[in-house]
């Protein structure tokens, strides 16, 4: 019988206790400059008036993660709730960089400007994708998709276009607009990618629980049943495409504003294969897990490339071995799993 | 028959269309080139299809993508590099480890005695951790005694490419062997004790797991192979400056094929250390095995950092294919047997014996081998089955988890192998793994993933396409409507290859060899 609490009341009260970490979280990272300022006796006004120094620093640090979070967690979205395996993914978030980067360079177009050209650029791409996924499954899509963004890779780095990406040295002096300039502007801009990086989980959240998202989980688990059930599978892994598309592209684009050059590099396999290590370490299809790997990723490699230098990528292996052999559903399935059983 | 051409069309058409592509693409070539460049291809496809192959059999049999597997390659090269340029670390190597084997291969022993032993709850808990910490030590001791000449890869003089430039010319100098400092017994039993306490520490582990009555039979093969590693070992040991002596008077030819076994039984021992300790665990998460497999490619790329430096170095070619006499280049096949050319004359045009003779017919040897082994023997026909379909095999009462690190084991040989069969063609650095690895996978699926014959196919199919467009990047091609040939830069060579895998996948998503699912 629950006739003391009012229903409403009770809402909040359950909306409280499933967000209220997240909404703590949220504070922390917002405050999170200036409670460094206070442990390094460094003055408010100087983080506000973006001075040099370890809140800086810490800072640029932290977007970093929140870039590699938005990114994760739009391959989390493709690969851990649809279930479709892409090695290209990388392609998204360099298309994204890459456009940003001449747009900002070579037409000096506006903020506003470059966000609708990134969702433009995020759904051509997707239905690129789009094309070949009737035809190829599972390991042959991704086959496929890797064979794209290899293409892409291969073709940004052609001398025949130094003029606009910079052939193999990339994207140099991009010239960011002051609003949101990294070097003059950080703290705005941490505060921008925070809101960011939280919106983007907000929307995965509601996708992943509305009618769509759950036929994409549906196709997940067991795609001839969902084709039986009436549902057509294409509409629905083409919709996560796009969505996870242009989320890739927007953490591309502020990859170039905080960076701001954009190398080669973030064409290649290996961009694709740390979006696939940050939620393989988060959690497959947690969409929580893609933001805690993303933290533990970055700041995992920064702690030891600044600890051991060199044999920093045998420690990463290490560490990765043993993630998976010990944590076997990454660190937020595995906790959602033993909390799972206590409560049972 | 009609029946036959209509179920194969897609792929017949294919097949058509890409030999009247390889046929228009010599048109505008010489003899020669096209006859150099046919055969570099097949050189590059044959070390394609020895990573792919086991590529091929390993996703086939366990659904597992290795992406580990170009390490392995890599890895076969640098062994294979220290037997035959460093003889002498090899031999001193050789008896800490088979030492350390004989405790594992003793394996089942010790899970039969242990099932002998009772033990309370909280000691059955913490034995095995005691006894792997005391193994740990013990072996931290005893190992370090052993004397083992190395190389600096730090310092010049005494690193790799140094010993790799002097046995190309000649003059190789092996450092003075270190003296043993410890008593040889106490090293040797050590090991022996360290080893067996640990196997018998995982042994405890995995029984801790496992509910019911553990068998108490004690097999035979395990100890009798113990024994003769063991027999092996103390040869190795107090042989071994008489072994470094035969193994430098054997001559390059003698260690390079040395090395080319050596490499293929450690790639072989590693594929079936590594399946059973980390793969294994992990069949019914299939995206962590894809994880686990990167994690061990970062861990050897770094270990091979750490033990032969960063630089780039190569391999010197055995005697066998670097005769550089007056009767060379050779114009017959009586004439190359006789003075062992390092190149023949072929139609006008000086072809390499090592790159364009050799690897092809090792590829060839390796390929009626694997594929006599898959189509006459027994487990030929389990690993078939199991392709086909692992539960059923294992409802038959056959030990699929036995044929799965055999076959993962031998699919690591064979990339093993490739790796020291290219190292003295394309030279030895840390990032060859991940281009051949590229250039499997690409192989793989054109080749339909599962297929033996597909990944050869697809192999040599990437190897010729790769060094025809090379080739046409020198002297250019003639497309109609365009004044100038058209000559592609470098970087486009990768990328016909990839443009190649797309439009066979599109095409025929199964690959060209592929079963449809």
């Amino acid at each position: 019988m629950q006739t003391a609490i009012s229903p409403k009341q009770n809402s909040t009260k359950a909306w409280l206790k499933d967000n209220g970490g997240m909404i703590g979280l949220l504070i922390f990272l917002a405050a999170f400059p200036f409670i460094v300022a206070l442990f390094e006796g460094q003055p408010f006004t100087e983080v506000l008036a973006n001075e040099t120094g370890n809140a800086k620093f810490l800072q640029g640090l932290l977007i970093e993660v929140f870039i590699l979070a938005i990114y994760a967690i739009s391959y989390d979205l493709i690969l851990g709730i649809t279930g479709l395996l892409s090695f290209g993914h990388a392609m998204f978030f360099a298309a994204g960089a890459y456009f940003t980067g001449i747009a900002f360079k070579n037409y000096e177009l506006g903020i506003g400007a470059t966000l609708v050209g990134i969702v433009v650029l995020g759904i051509v791409q997707a239905i690129l994708f789009g094309i070949v996924l009737p035809r190829v499954k599972g390991i042959t899509f991704a086959l496929v998709t890797l064979g794209m963004a290899s293409m892409f890779h291969i073709i940004i780095q052609a001398s025949e276009l130094a003029e606009w990406t910079g052939a193999d040295v990339g994207l140099q002096g991009v010239t960011t607009p002051d609003l949101i300039n990294t070097s003059t502007e950080r703290f705005r801009l941490y505060l921008i990618t925070l809101m960011v990086t939280f919106l983007v989980y907000l929307v995965y959240r509601r996708f992943v629980d509305s009618p769509t998202g759950r036929v994409c989980v549906a196709i997940r688990e067991n795609e001839d049943r969902a084709l039986m059930l009436g549902y057509n599978t294409f509409h629905f892994k083409l919709a996560a495409l796009i969505l996870s598309s242009i989320t890739a592209a927007l953490a591309g684009f502020f990859h170039t504003v905080h960076q701001p050059i954009v190398s080669p590099n973030v064409a290649g396999l290996g961009w694709t294969v740390a979006a696939l290590l940050i939620i393989l370490m988060g959690g497959v299809g947690t969409l929580s897990g893609a933001m805690v790997g993303a933290a533990v990723f970055r700041l995992l490699e920064f702690f030891l490339d600044k600890q051991f230098g060199e044999n920093a990528n045998f420690l990463l292996g290490v560490i990765y071995v043993l993630l998976v052999l010990f944590l076997p559903f990454g660190i937020v399935g595995t906790w959602r799993a033993k909390r799972f059983r206590t409560q049972s | 028959m009609t029946g036959t051409l209509k179920k194969n069309r897609t792929q017949l058409i294919t097949l058509a269309a890409l030999a009247f592509l390889l046929v228009t693409a010599a048109q505008g070539l010489e003899t020669k080139d096209w006859v150099i460049t046919v055969l570099r291809g097949l050189s590059v496809g044959m070390v394609t299809f020895l990573v792919a192959s086991g590529l091929s059999l390993i996703f086939g049999l366990m659904d597992v993508l290795n992406l580990a597997h170009g390490e392995m390659f890599m890895l076969g090269a640098y062994v294979g590099w220290t037997v035959f340029v460093r003889p002498d670390t090899f031999v001193d190597i050789l008896a800490p480890l088979l030492l350390l084997f004989v405790g594992f291969i003793l394996t089942p022993l010790w899970r039969a005695l242990l099932a002998r032993v009772r033990f309370s709850g909280r000691a059955a808990q913490l034995w095995p951790w005691m006894a792997a910490i005391i193994a740990f030590i013990i072996l931290g001791l005893t190992l370090v005694s052993f004397p083992i000449t190395k190389w600096d890869p730090e310092v010049y003089a005494e690193s790799p490419i140094t010993f790799s430039l002097a046995l190309d010319q000649g003059n190789l100098a092996l450092p003075e062997p270190k003296p043993f400092e410890a008593a040889p017994i106490i090293a040797i039993l050590g090991t022996l004790a360290g080893s067996s306490l640990l196997a018998s520490a995982f042994a405890g582990f995995g029984q801790r797991k496992q509910t019911g009555r553990m068998s108490q039979h004690i097999p035979r093969g395990p100890v009798i192979t113990a024994v003769i590693l063991l027999i092996l070992a103390l040869a190795a040991f107090w042989g071994n400056d008489a072994l470094t002596e035969w193994l430098i008077n054997i001559g390059t030819t003698g260690r390079f094929f040395l090395a080319m076994g050596v490499a293929t039984v450690a790639g072989f021992v590693i594929g079936g250390v590594m399946e059973t300790t980390m793969i294994r665990p992990l069949y019914d998460r299939p995206m962590y095995q894809l994880m686990i497999t990167l994690g061990i490619s970062f861990i050897i790329i770094e270990v091979v950092r750490a033990i032969w430096g960063r630089p780039e170095f190569t391999m010197p070619k055995a005697a066998l294919f670097s005769g550089r006499g007056d009767a060379c280049p050779a114009e017959s096949i009586g004439d190359l047997i006789a003075n062992q050319c390092s190149t023949v004359i072929l139609f006008d045009g000086r072809i390499r014996t090592y790159n364009e003779i050799f690897i092809i017919l090792v590829g060839l040897i390796v390929l009626i081998a694997v594929g006599l082994l898959l189509r006459r023997t027994r487990i030929g026909m389990i690993i078939r089955a199991g392709v086909q379909d692992s539960e059923m095999v294992e409802a038959l009462g056959i030990n699929v988890r036995q044929v799965f690190t055999f076959v993962f084991a031998l699919g690591v040989a064979l990339a093993s192998l490739g790796g020291v069969l290219a190292a003295p063609s394309i030279g030895l650095s840390s990032v060859m793994g991940g281009q051949f690895l590229l250039l499997a996978l690409i192989a793989l699926a054109i080749g339909g993933l599962t297929s033996f014959p597909g990944a050869a196919a697809g192999a040599i199919l990437v190897g010729l396409i790769q060094q025809f467009i090379i080739k046409y990047g020198q002297i250019g091609i003639n497309i109609p409507f365009l004044d100038e040939p058209f000559k592609p830069s470098p970087p486009l060579v990768p990328a016909s290859v990839v443009l190649l895998m797309v439009i066979i996948l599109l095409v025929l998503p199964n690959g060209l060899f592929g079963r449809s699912e």
